[in-house]
C-alpha cells in the first residue's frame, strides 16, 4: 500500500477514529478539570478539629489528581451558611459549593440557588454511590424530583453524650431509655458543682424541647402540615417532663441562656453528667475533655415516652450541594463526589469518628477495632427502631426553634403555668 | 478711557469667575465624600424604608404590603418589651457611663501625664471587638467550674452566680458591661472639653468666694455643655443600637429580658430572615435616635457652652 493510496479498508479505520476523537477529548476533559471552586463551609481550612484536619486532607487529595483546580475555603459562622449564600446567590456572588443544614433545603432550593444534581453527578456515581448512602438521609435531599444535595456524615445529630464515670457513681452503665426512670437518675447526677443534664436553651439551630417530644415517635409531626401540636397532650407531657427535671435539680435556670458551644465546653470543664450534644462533634469532646477521662465520654438515645422505643431525631445534619450559578459545576461536582469515596469515608471515620457516608466501608476490620466503638453505637442508633427525621419542609424553620427554645426558659425558668406557655409559644408561631 | 463704572464691571466679573470656580473646585474636592455618603447611608436607608413596605422572607420579595410591617410591629406585645428594655439598657447605661466619664476626665486632667497613661489603659475595652468582649465576660461571669467571678464568689463561701441568667440580674449586667466598654471613650471627649475652659474664670470664681462644687455647676457644667452633648448623643445612639455584646453574652434571654430593639431587629432580620419587618424595626429605631439626639439638642444646646 502506497501512502499516497489508501484502501477501503483502512479509510473506514480513520473515518471511524475520527468520529470517536471528539468522544474522546470529552471523556478526557471531564476528568480533567481547572479553575477556581470556592467553598463555604462553617470548617476552616486553617483549623484543628478532627473534621478540618480531614477536609484539608481531602483538599490536598483532589487538587493532586486535578492540578488545574485550586480549592478555597471560605469559612462562615455555620448558622448564616443558608442566609448567605441565598443571599449571594441573588447577587450572582455563590460559591460553587455549600454546606448546609437539611432543615434549610428546601428554603434554599424554593430560591433555585442549588443545582439539580441529578444533572450534575456522573452515571458511575448516581448509579454505585447513591445506592451505597444511608437512604433516610439520601432521600430526603430530594425535592419534588430535584437532589437539592447529598447528606454528608450520617449521623444520629442531637443525642445524649454522657459521662461514665458519672453514671457508674449512681450504681449505672447508661442512662434510662424511658422518662420515667430518666428523671430520678438525672437528678441523683446532680452533685456539687456538677448538674445532672445539660441542655441548650439559647439555640436558634436546635430545640430540646423538639427531642425531648420525640419520645413519642415521628407521629408528633403532621404528615401534611410538618407541624407539630403546640399544646397537645404530647407538648404538655414534654413540658412536664421539663419541670420535673427542674424540680429534682437535674436541670438549673442557670442555663436559661445556653448555646449548644456553651454546653460542649461546660461540659469538657465538668459541669454536667449528661448533655444534649451534636454527634458529630464526639470526637472533639473527646479531645477538649478536662474534667473527665476521655474514654469515660458515651452516647446514648434520648429517653421515650411510655413503652415507646428511645428516640433518635436525625437532624438537623449537614448536606453539601452545588450553587445553580456556579459557572464551574463541573469541578465543583467533581469536588463533592470527592467527598464520597470509600478512602474519603474512611478518613472521616478514622480521624473524626464519624458515621462513614458509604455503608459498603464498614466491612474495613476498623470498624470491629474498639477505636470504633462510637461509630458501631452511632451505627445503631441510626438504624434504632425510634429513628425519625424532620419533615422535608417543616413550616416557619426560622422561627420554630427559637419561639420553643424561649418556652423551654419559661418552664425552666418561672413557675407560669405549663399550658399558658405552651399557648403562647403556639400563638407567636401563629400555628 | 476707562471709566470707573467699566472697571467696577470688570471687577465684579473678575470676583463671579473666582467665586465660581472656588465653587466647584470645593464641589469637586467635597463631591467624592458625599457620592460616598449617599452612596453607603442614604440609599440603603432609603432601600430599608422601600423594604419595610413589603414582604421580604429570606430574600425572597413577596409583594408590597404597605404599613402591614409597622402595624404588626406595634401590635406585637414583645415589640412594646423590647422597646422598654432599650430605654432602660439606653438611660441605665448612660446615667452611668456620662458621670463616670466625667469624673475620670477631671482625675485625668489633675494626674497630669499619669492621666493620659491611665486613659490609654481604659480605653482598651473601646477598642476591644463587641464580640470578643462578650466572649470574655461569658467567661468572666461563668458560674463555675472555671469562673473568675464564681470563683471570688466561692473564695468568701457564697454560692455561684450566674448573673446572665438570672432574668433580674441579666440586665443590670449587660448594663455594667457596656459602661466598662465606652466610657473611656466618653471620657477622652470630656477631658477636650475640660481642657477648653479658660482656667483664669476658676481663678475669678475663687477670688469670688465660690467653693468647688459651685464652680463645677455654674463654670464647669455650663461650658462643658457641647462636649456633654456630643458624649450624651454618641453614647445615645451607641447604646440604643447596641447588638453584639448582647448577642455573645445573653442571645436576648433569659426569657427575653434582654431583647432590646436592636436585638430584635437582629433577630427579626437575621435569624428569622423577615426582612421586611426587620426593616420596618430599622425605620421605627433609626425616628426613635432622631428624637432623642432632638431632644438632647433642644435642652443643652440652651447652655451658654454649647455654641463653642
Amino acid at each position: 500500500m502506497s501512502i499516497g493510496k489508501l484502501d477501503r479498508r483502512t479509510v473506514l479505520k480513520l473515518g471511524a477514529a475520527s468520529a470517536l476523537l471528539p468522544a474522546m477529548g470529552k471523556i478526557a476533559l471531564a476528568q480533567e478539570h481547572s479553575g477556581t471552586i470556592r467553598i463555604w463551609t462553617f470548617l476552616s481550612a486553617e483549623g484543628q478539629s478532627p473534621r478540618e484536619v480531614v477536609l484539608r486532607d481531602l483538599i490536598e487529595t483532589f487538587v493532586a489528581a486535578n492540578p488545574g483546580v485550586s480549592v478555597e475555603v471560605e469559612s462562615q459562622p455555620f448558622q448564616e451558611l443558608e442566609t448567605k449564600f441565598v443571599a449571594a446567590s441573588a447577587q450572582n456572588r455563590a460559591p460553587d459549593i455549600i454546606w448546609m443544614r437539611d432543615t434549610f433545603l428546601d428554603l434554599v432550593n424554593q430560591r433555585g440557588a442549588l443545582a439539580d444534581l441529578n444533572d450534575e453527578l456522573s452515571a458511575s456515581f448516581q448509579s454505585d454511590v447513591i445506592p451505597d448512602l444511608y437512604p433516610v438521609f439520601a432521600e430526603k435531599s430530594v425535592i419534588d424530583g430535584v437532589r437539592t444535595s447529598l447528606p454528608l456524615w450520617p449521623s444520629p445529630a442531637q443525642v445524649l453524650f454522657y459521662r461514665e464515670d458519672a453514671l457508674a457513681e449512681v450504681g449505672l452503665d447508661a442512662p434510662p431509655l424511658t422518662w420515667d426512670e430518666f428523671i430520678p437518675v438525672a437528678g441523683r447526677l446532680t452533685s456539687g458543682d456538677r448538674l445532672g443534664l445539660g441542655l441548650p436553651t439559647n439555640d436558634n439551630s436546635v430545640s430540646a424541647f423538639i427531642n425531648i417530644m420525640t419520645g413519642f415517635g415521628p407521629g408528633i409531626f403532621d404528615a401534611e402540615t410538618g407541624q407539630f401540636d403546640v399544646t397537645g397532650p404530647e407538648a404538655v407531657e414534654t413540658a412536664n417532663v421539663v419541670r420535673q427535671l427542674v424540680s429534682v435539680g437535674a436541670l438549673s435556670p442557670t442555663l436559661l441562656n445556653a448555646m449548644g458551644d456553651d454546653i460542649q465546653d461546660q461540659f469538657a470543664a465538668g459541669r454536667f453528667a449528661i448533655v444534649q450534644a451534636f454527634a458529630p462533634r464526639f470526637a472533639q469532646y473527646k479531645s477538649i475533655a478536662a474534667a473527665y477521662d476521655p474514654d469515660d465520654l458515651a452516647v446514648s438515645a434520648w429517653p421515650a415516652f411510655g413503652d415507646r422505643p428511645p428516640a433518635v431525631l436525625l437532624g438537623p445534619y449537614w448536606t453539601v450541594g452545588v450553587s445553580a450559578k456556579s459557572e464551574n459545576k463541573a469541578a465543583a461536582t467533581a469536588f463533592v463526589e470527592a467527598l464520597y469515596t470509600p478512602e474519603a469515608s474512611m478518613q472521616w471515620a478514622q480521624t473524626a469518628g464519624l458515621v462513614p457516608d458509604r455503608r459498603s466501608v464498614q466491612s474495613d476490620p476498623f470498624f470491629s477495632t474498639p477505636e470504633a466503638e462510637s461509630i458501631a453505637v452511632f451505627n445503631a442508633l441510626l438504624d434504632a427502631p425510634g429513628a425519625l427525621t424532620f419533615p422535608p419542609k417543616l413550616p416557619d424553620i426560622t422561627r420554630v426553634f427559637p419561639i420553643m427554645n424561649t418556652a423551654l426558659q419559661e418552664l425552666i425558668g418561672t413557675d407560669e403555668d405549663v399550658s399558658a406557655i405552651l399557648e403562647r409559644a403556639k400563638a407567636t408561631l401563629g400555628w | 478711557m476707562t471709566t470707573a463704572v467699566e472697571i467696577s464691571v470688570d471687577s465684579s466679573r473678575a470676583l463671579d469667575s473666582v467665586a465660581r470656580k472656588t465653587r466647584i473646585v470645593g464641589s469637586a474636592l467635597v463631591g467624592p465624600a458625599l457620592i460616598l455618603v449617599v452612596a453607603i447611608n442614604v440609599l440603603p436607608a432609603f432601600y430599608g424604608f422601600y423594604l419595610s413596605l413589603r414582604q421580604v422572607f429570606f430574600f425572597g420579595d413577596e409583594g408590597y404590603v404597605g404599613l402591614q410591617n409597622y402595624v404588626a410591629l406595634f401590635r406585637d406585645p414583645f415589640a412594646w418589651q423590647a422597646m422598654g428594655r432599650s430605654l432602660i439598657f439606653t438611660f441605665g447605661s448612660l446615667v452611668i457611663a456620662v458621670p463616670l466619664a466625667l469624673v475620670s476626665a477631671m482625675g485625668i486632667r489633675r494626674l497630669g501625664k499619669w492621666g493620659s497613661i491611665l486613659l490609654t489603659v481604659l480605653l482598651v475595652p473601646w477598642a476591644m471587638s463587641p464580640i470578643v468582649v462578650a466572649l470574655l465576660w461569658k467567661w468572666i461571669l461563668v458560674p463555675s467550674p472555671g469562673g473568675l467571678v464564681g470563683a471570688v464568689f466561692a473564695a468568701f463561701g457564697m454560692p455561684p452566680q450566674d448573673l446572665l441568667t438570672d432574668p433580674i440580674l441579666a440586665m443590670p449586667t449587660l448594663i455594667l458591661i457596656a459602661v466598662w466598654r465606652n466610657f473611656a471613650f466618653a471620657a477622652i471627649i470630656l477631658t477636650g472639653g475640660l481642657g477648653q475652659i479658660p482656667r483664669d474664670l476658676y481663678k475669678a470664681a475663687a477670688m469670688d468666694g465660690l467653693g468647688a462644687w459651685e464652680a463645677f455647676r455654674k463654670i464647669t457644667l455650663p461650658l462643658l455643655a457641647s462636649s456633654l452633648l456630643i458624649v450624651i448623643s454618641m453614647l445615645t445612639i451607641s447604646y440604643f443600637n447596641e447588638v453584639q455584646t448582647i448577642i455573645g453574652l445573653t442571645g436576648g434571654g433569659p426569657i427575653r429580658q434582654t431583647t432590646t430593639l436592636g436585638y430584635l431587629l437582629y433577630h427579626t432580620g437575621f435569624v428569622e430572615l423577615d426582612q421586611g419587618r426587620g426593616n420596618a424595626i430599622a425605620i421605627v429605631m433609626f425616628m426613635i435616635n432622631m428624637l432623642l439626639i432632638a431632644l438632647y439638642i433642644k435642652i443643652l444646646g440652651k447652655q451658654p457652652g454649647a455654641a463653642a
